[in-house]
């Protein structure tokens, strides 16, 4: 009876937990297996016939999620978000391009069909103008956009520049920036010997200077 | 003096008197030829839907007019090439009885999109359903109406219901009737795919037109109560220059925000409407067009191009006095060479609504009735 019981309490918590649970009787666990750890309460108060719910172990390598850092987010990119909550300079992506939202209007259900949000939006890398019209409650993708900064070491004779990282280490794979005025500030402080640190935007798998700043005559950045 | 006095002022009054009954009672023309006014008797138990038809040329005022206009439809509907003498170059095909026999009236009809909001849109169903019209011209809402019946319904409301009040629940007023926001919801899903699929189709050798995006929704909507349906079954083309001013438009907007490239070609279509009209000989032609605006224009238009269409019926509500084609007479439009000069157009001032189901009893009905 006890083993029935037991059976089934198994049976709801491998669709909980997801996991193989087996019953297993507690005397027969300790003192020989130390892998396994004994998880849910018994089944019953008596010591001999304590059937206890194991855990068993996944067949893949892990049980435990492992947080991805953000520098290599395979699936996490964007995240959806309902089209009437974005605001004016929020995100949004649009033909699969990150882009920062300069106008939204929304038109109420009508004659055209459901409300609909009208968002008028620049590319953060190209700067070109995009437009999309979505249904107010349909999801959106929102690209994570991150920036960072780094030291600026170097530019090499092919357009690319040496940045320094928190942890010491150089990033070579970034290009200069299109964008003329930024380029020609960068070009000409690093020429004259300045302490520069970009701010780098990174999203959707794409990286960019996007800013630049002139730390020479402060001494508290670490060189 | 007295007596003189008196004989005097006798003959006076005799000559004043009749002075002034030779200006009263001056003798009238007779109008025995002309048609004696009188009205339905409904003393006459069976007097019925056709006796009261036919008592509305001598009811007067609109009712005559309507009444003209029932002769003048009867005539379309009566009139084949066999009673024409065949002209001198015509070949001998053209001269066989049995062909002028079957060489029927090409009958235009044109409507406003408020009239397939309201009840006339079964009407019209039932004139396309039997092949009664060979062209037919109406306005975006013309179209966009007629598949969202499919969809969901119209509601009755009244002229009065407060505007700010709808809005807040959703409702839209034409006129007195409610159209639900839900309605058009409804539409935007059912067509986005098949604008979908349009664009997919769309090649350099496949180019859209307003008649055969018209045709092809026909298709798709594949509802028996909508007339768009049966006019693409019985290939009868529906034109409509403006097809984007209404739900339809909305829908090709928000679409090609997605979507772009879908083309709609104004040019084939208007070529194609007024070879309707230049070909349409021997035939003759017949319009019958209810309401104003881009239907009425239209298609007057297209007969101009064949010197003229040679029976016209109006049936519209619109005014001439600001000098718009909506509110012209017919005999504005004999002017430009829209109708024959020989032609005898009538023009009924009367809402469509009351006056098209009477006409199409008094004259389509009858005869399909009839027949069968």
């Amino acid at each position: 009876k006890f083993k029935l019981n037991s059976l089934i309490l198994a049976g709801l918590l491998c669709i909980r937990f997801r996991k193989p649970i087996y019953p297993v009787r507690y005397l027969s666990l300790c003192p020989r297996r130390r892998s396994r750890r004994p998880t849910v309460a018994p089944a019953n108060s008596s010591r001999e016939n304590f059937w206890v719910l194991i855990r068993g172990e996944e067949m893949s390598d892990s049980e435990e999620h492992q947080f991805e850092s953000k520098a290599d987010a395979g699936a996490s990119k964007t995240y959806p978000q309902q089209a009437g909550t974005i605001r004016k300079n929020g995100y949004i992506v649009i033909k699969n391009r990150p882009c920062k939202v300069v106008e939204v209007s929304t038109s109420k259900t009508g004659k055209h069909g459901h409300a609909k949000c009208h968002f008028v939006a620049i590319d953060i890398f190209t700067g070109k103008k995009l437009e999309d019209i979505v249904p107010s409650s349909h999801n959106c993708d929102v690209p994570h956009v991150n920036r960072t900064e780094y030291q600026l070491i170097d530019i090499s004779e092919d357009g690319f520049v040496s940045l320094l990282t928190d942890n010491g280490n150089t990033k070579d794979d970034l290009k200069l920036p299109t964008d003329e005025t930024l380029l020609g500030q960068i070009k000409d402080g690093f020429a004259e010997g300045k302490d520069l640190v970009v701010s780098v935007m990174s999203a959707m798998g794409e990286e960019q200077i996007n800013a630049l700043k002139d730390i020479s005559a402060t001494s508290n950045l670490p060189c | 003096m007295g007596s003189n006095g008196g004989g005097d002022g006798a003959g006076f009054n005799t000559d004043a008197l009749e002075g002034v009954r030779a200006i009263l009672l001056k003798p009238s023309e007779s109008l025995d030829e002309s048609t004696r006014i009188a009205g339905p008797d409904f003393n006459d138990a069976g007097l019925g839907l056709a006796g009261m038809l036919g008592s509305l040329a001598s009811t007067g005022f609109q009712a005559s007019h309507l009444g003209d206009a029932i002769d003048v439809v009867n005539q379309m509907l009566d009139w084949r090439l066999s009673q024409e003498k065949p002209s001198v170059e015509c070949d001998e095909a053209e001269l066989d009885p049995k062909y002028r026999e079957s060489v029927k009236c090409k009958i235009f009809l044109g409507f406003t999109s408020n009239l397939v909001s309201s009840g006339i849109r079964d009407v019209i169903r039932f004139l396309v359903q039997h092949h009664m019209v060979d062209v037919i011209v109406t306005s975006a809402g013309g179209i966009e109406e007629d598949l969202i019946k499919c969809l969901g319904p119209t509601y009755r409301g009244d002229f009065s219901l407060p505007g700010a009040l709808l809005r807040s629940k959703g409702l839209n007023r034409i006129g007195n009737l409610l159209l639900p926001n839900d309605n058009y919801c409804k539409f935007e899903k059912w067509i986005m795919p098949v604008l979908d699929q349009m664009l997919l189709e769309q090649s350099t050798k496949n180019v859209w037109t307003p008649s055969k995006v018209i045709g092809r929704l026909g298709k798709e909507i594949n509802d028996e109560s909508s007339y768009l349906y049966w006019a693409h079954k019985n290939n009868i083309p529906v034109y409509c220059p403006a097809l984007t001013d209404g739900s339809i438009g909305d829908m090709l907007f928000c679409h090609a925000v997605h979507n772009p490239g879908l083309i709609i070609d104004i040019v084939q279509d208007v070529r194609l409407m007024n070879d309707e009209a230049i070909h349409a000989t021997p035939r003759k032609t017949g319009v019958i067009i209810l309401g104003g605006g881009l239907p009425k224009h239209h298609i007057c238009n297209a007969n101009m191009l064949r010197n003229g269409a040679d029976y016209a019926v109006y049936i519209n509500t619109a005014q001439e006095f600001d000098g718009s084609d909506s509110g012209a007479h017919p005999d504005e439009a004999v002017s430009w060479g829209k109708i024959k000069g020989s032609a005898k157009p009538v023009k009924v001032h009367c809402d469509a609504t009351i006056a098209f189901p009477l006409l199409v009893a008094a004259t389509f009905a009858h005869k399909f009735h009839g027949a069968n």
